[in-house]
């Protein structure tokens, strides 16, 4: 291939931030796809528009999703992208991993690949960045072997991600990384065979932080609370103090419940356990003197998607703790999955995510269909109008007869 | 023959040996300095975690090149974060400085903890997508660039999460950032009608508009578009590449912020709309670069201590915001789709 | 999603359906052929995995005979 200009993109090689431009570059030394990237991305930010169409079919044997199909507009330009997808690929729960488990993608991923990459997507997959229609398969068997799996893509379980958790976090309320692997093992028809009207995505996050954002990035958030009281250690409060650190102001009066108080004199910090809501703040600025309590467990929320078409929402309570014990092999949560998906499954329209389905049935048939208790923790506050919808049961078990007796 | 369904790589491999040992055992952490992490675990163990950005969109040399130094200094182990941030996981205190030193020399960026500013989670933009309205790795270069000195330091009130989504598809979730960037498109799409006859499948290319805007046109073998019910979303491009969706003159930026997904002290909150549209001034965004350094350095010159773009916001009030940023304030800005009355001011109480 | 092997009557009436329609959602093809959605989800794993039928992204995901519905160019 003839060296072309691309004097534009070069100007984002300087500064001081790392350069994506420099990166593609790298890449083409060995890939004439990644040198063709390199000439269309120069002309999309000559004309100011994208250069990609999207795809029909490309897949792997046995499974309906995990590449994403990806052509060029002028393949008679540019003919080592004229077929240039997405693979994604099952990341290890929480991002962590060895150089050489990362060192397998590299190699294969240059063998067949454009050798670009994205560290990681926004779901969380690995993101292997344009190959060849007849690579696919190769790849996906090489991975395979190498104990890789795709990720998801369609109308099906998105990959599941979760925050570091245990691995390496205080706060950690639950274990974020075996959750995420547990889960994403057991789904894996549903995240490898998209069977559903939409993507429905889960994402675990260890403590009210969302390191992952998972109350507006997933239909499924599950964020790690505590039930009794959190505790506090007098004397790491008082060497807080001794550093000259203002408990009062910091810590004390921006407790969103106002539940904590600090005595000067006795340098001792209490809390009204009743009133936390377990925002965190406190934890996260005293994190050597104050610790979430003992009996830990998670908030399960649901809805969380984003504009398209209802408007974004975020996810909202549906169970205000349920244990995450990796003993019992996280079965109530999963069970409450299977419930949730069947749901949805029956009455969601097409190309609606599961929050704007709840949304358009309300949240009474939701909690019927799911078999869910409602509970005062489900929302901010009750409804303001009188225009509820009575059943048949509810009429039979609140009407009196004139006489006074129950009927 | 692939097996399947064998999922993710078990993680526990992937651990190093001082977080098995001390797994769900880390009792507190500290930042010592920008960009470096101490967990210290009940044992006494500590871990220093040295948090790199990085483009994001990067070459397979460059990930062997970090595999490299987690080899040297890290017994060969390393993390990304949600922001796609590199973590080195140093588990002998002696190697942190030399590591430092090291990362400095080759030039990559050491950050992005406590009251920074962090990576941008971004998209795919005219990289790799089919319905950007903006470049997304491009305008995140020009930004970070811009914002340098606060990733490598920790001297803003609080932490500044960001994010860009290239279309209204979003799939940067860009939308409960402190600031957000997303691409807009401004035009219903211009029909190709000989694309449309020589075989796009007409009833789905109907079904695929979500708001409904696409009818049939029969007589003409092809669909039209009700203009007043496009939102530009692109969904038609996606089914047939009749659809143009993109326009160069008017495809462009919105700015949004005061969005936050943390429950610390207030509840997680959206952003909010403070400019309808820049201009895609490739490939260096001027305006958009200018536009959020003044939010930004008003942002440091008014909050106080530990407050979050949006709560500070929140406290002053978006009118006090308006005229303290010099924005000009539109009907654009006003809500008018589906859940538009909850923004409405139903009281008495406001500032002039 | 039902487990265990899927049902040989339901797998011939799923591509029979398929037969006649361009793409269908799985929830379609299992209303028209009066089997259970899991029952159809169950044989259509069976046949993509055999080749004979395949899945479909274009802004939700449907299920075609495997070939019938090409790819743009
Ligand atoms: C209607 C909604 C959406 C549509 C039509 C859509 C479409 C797409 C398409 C076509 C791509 C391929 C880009 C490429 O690699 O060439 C893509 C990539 C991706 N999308 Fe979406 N998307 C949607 C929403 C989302 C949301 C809400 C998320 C995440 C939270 C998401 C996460 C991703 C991720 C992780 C990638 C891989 C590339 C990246 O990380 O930038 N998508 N999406
Ligand atoms: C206040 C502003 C906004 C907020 C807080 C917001 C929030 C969100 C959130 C939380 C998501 C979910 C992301 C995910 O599933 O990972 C999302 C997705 C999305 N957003 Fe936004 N958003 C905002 C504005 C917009 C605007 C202005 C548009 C378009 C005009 C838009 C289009 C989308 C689309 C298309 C998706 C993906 C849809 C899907 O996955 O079903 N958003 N947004
Ligand atoms: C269970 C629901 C409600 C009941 C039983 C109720 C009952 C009443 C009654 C008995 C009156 C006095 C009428 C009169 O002066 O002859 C009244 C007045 C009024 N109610 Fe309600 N109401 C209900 C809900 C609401 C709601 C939801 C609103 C507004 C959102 C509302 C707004 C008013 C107003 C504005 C008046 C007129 C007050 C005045 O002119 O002095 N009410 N209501
Ligand atoms: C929960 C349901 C309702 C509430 C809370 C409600 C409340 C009220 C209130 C507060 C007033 C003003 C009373 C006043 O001026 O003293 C009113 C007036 C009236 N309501 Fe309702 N109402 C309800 C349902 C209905 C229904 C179902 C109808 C008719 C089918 C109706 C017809 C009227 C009429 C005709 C007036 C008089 C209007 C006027 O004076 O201009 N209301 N209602
Ligand atoms: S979400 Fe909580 S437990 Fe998870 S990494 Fe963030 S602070 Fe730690
Ligand atoms: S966790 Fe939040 S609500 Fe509870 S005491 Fe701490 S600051 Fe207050
Ligand atoms: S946000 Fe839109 S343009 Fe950007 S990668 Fe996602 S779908 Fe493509
Ligand atoms: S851009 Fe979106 S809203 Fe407009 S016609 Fe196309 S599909 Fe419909």
């Amino acid at each position: 291939m003839t060296e072309k200009k691309t004097p534009l993109l070069d100007e984002l090689e300087t500064g001081k931030w790392p350069s994506f431009v420099t990166e593609i570059k790298r890449a083409a030394v060995k890939s004439e796809a990644a040198g063709e990237l390199l000439q269309v991305l120069e002309k999309s930010y000559v004309q100011r528009r994208g250069h990609w169409k999207h795809g029909g079919i490309v897949g792997v044997r046995g499974y309906g999703g995990g590449v994403i199909g990806r052509y060029v507009d002028e393949p008679q330009n540019f003919p080592n992208i004229a077929e240039f997808h997405t693979v994604r690929l099952l990341q290890p729960s929480g991002w962590f991993y060895n150089t050489k488990a990362l060192r397998t993608v590299c190699d294969i991923w240059e063998k067949y690949g454009s050798g670009l990459t994205n560290m990681h997507g926004s779901t969380g997959d690995i993101i292997l960045l344009g190959c060849k229609t007849e690579h696919i398969q190769p790849i996906f068997d090489e991975f395979s072997e190498a104990g890789f799996d795709l990720g998801g893509s369609g109308s099906c379980l998105r990959t599941p991600n979760c925050c570091v958790g245990p691995g390496r976090c205080e706060h950690a309320c639950y274990d974020t990384l075996e959750a995420c692997y547990n889960v994403t093992n057991e789904f894996m028809d549903e995240l490898h065979r998209p069977m559903w009207p939409y993507k429905s995505k889960i994402k675990f996050s260890g403590c009210a932080n969302d390191c992952t954002s998972s109350i507006a990035r997933s239909d499924c958030s599950v964020i790690g609370t505590w039930r009794d009281t959190l505790r506090i250690d007098q004397d790491a409060v008082k060497e807080y103090v001794a550093n000259k650190f203002d408990v009062q102001g910091i810590v004390c009066d921006k407790c969103p419940t106002k539940c904590l108080t600090f005595n000067a004199e006795t340098q001792e910090l209490s809390v009204v356990g009743e009133d936390c809501t377990r925002c965190m703040h406190c934890i996260n600025m005293m994190p050597k003197a104050i610790a979430p309590g003992k009996e830990k467990g998670a908030t399960i929320l649901i809805g969380g998607k984003s504009t398209i078409v209802q408007s974004a929402f975020m996810s909202w309570v549906i169970v205000p703790f349920m244990k995450m014990e990796s003993e019992d092999d996280f079965a109530e949560f999963k069970d409450l999955m299977r419930r949730i998906w069947e749901w949805w499954d029956e009455f969601g329209k097409s190309r609606e995510r599961i929050g704007e389905t709840i949304y358009r049935l309300g949240m009474t048939k939701f909690l019927k269909g799911i078999e869910v208790e409602p509970v005062p923790q489900m929302v901010f506050r009750p409804r303001a109008n009188p225009y509820v919808f009575w059943n048949q049961d509810d009429l039979d078990r609140s009407g009196t007869a004139l006489d006074g007796s129950k009927l | 023959m692939a097996i399947l369904d064998q999922g993710p790589p078990h993680y526990k491999k992937m651990l190093p040996p001082i977080v098995q040992e001390n797994y769900g055992q880390w009792k507190y952490h500290e930042i010592p300095s920008p960009g470096v992490l101490k967990h210290v675990a009940e044992s006494g163990a500590a871990l220093y975690s040295v948090r790199v950005g990085s483009p994001r969109l990067v070459s397979v040399d460059f990930v062997r090149d970090l595999c490299v130094i987690a080899d040297d200094y890290c017994d060969g182990f390393l993390r990304f974060t949600t922001r796609n941030n590199v973590e080195f996981l140093v588990s002998d205190e002696a190697k942190l400085q030399p590591l430092l030193d090291h990362l400095d020399s080759k030039g990559y960026c050491v950050g992005g903890t406590g009251a920074s500013v962090s990576n941008i989670v971004h998209t795919q933009g005219w990289v790799h997508c089919h319905t950007p309205a903006t470049d997304a790795s491009g305008v995140v270069k020009a930004v970070m660039d811009d914002l340098y000195e606060y990733f490598n330091t920790m001297k803003l009130p609080a932490k500044l999460k960001m994010g860009l989504a290239c279309c209204l598809n979003m799939c940067g979730a860009a939308h409960c950032s402190d600031i957000a960037i997303v691409g807009v498109h401004r035009t219903p799409p211009r029909i190709n009608h000989d694309i449309i006859r020589k075989g796009t499948e007409i009833p789905s290319l109907v079904a695929s508009c979500p708001t409904g805007a696409i009818r049939p046109d029969p007589k003409n073998k092809s669909v039209i578009v009700n203009e007043d019910k496009c939102m530009y979303c692109g969904n038609c491009y996606t089914m047939s590449p009749a659809m143009e969706i993109y326009d160069p003159k008017n495809d462009g930026i919105a700015i949004l912020i005061g969005g936050k997904t943390s429950n610390a002290r207030t509840a997680p909150s959206f952003s909010r709309m403070v400019i309808p549209f820049l201009p895609n001034t490739a490939p260096r965004w001027p305006e958009t670069t200018e536009a959020i350094r003044k939010i930004v350095e008003l942002w440091i010159a008014n909050a106080r201590q530990g407050e979050r773009v949006g709560e500070w916001v929140e406290r002053i009030g978006w009118e006090k915001f308006f005229s303290m940023a010099e924005l000009p304030f539109s009907d654009m800005l006003i809500d008018d789709y589906i859940f538009s009355r909850e923004t409405f001011r139903t009281s008495a109480q406001f500032k002039f | 999603m039902a487990r265990g092997p899927a049902d040989p009557v339901v797998k011939a009436k799923v591509l029979e359906y398929l037969g006649k329609v361009q793409k269908a959602k799985s929830r379609d093809v299992a209303v028209a052929i009066g089997a259970s959605k899991s029952d159809v989800d169950n044989a259509v794993k069976e046949l993509t995995a055999e080749d004979l039928v395949e899945y479909l992204y274009i802004t939700t995901t449907f299920i075609c005979l495997k070939g019938k519905v090409q790819t743009p160019d």
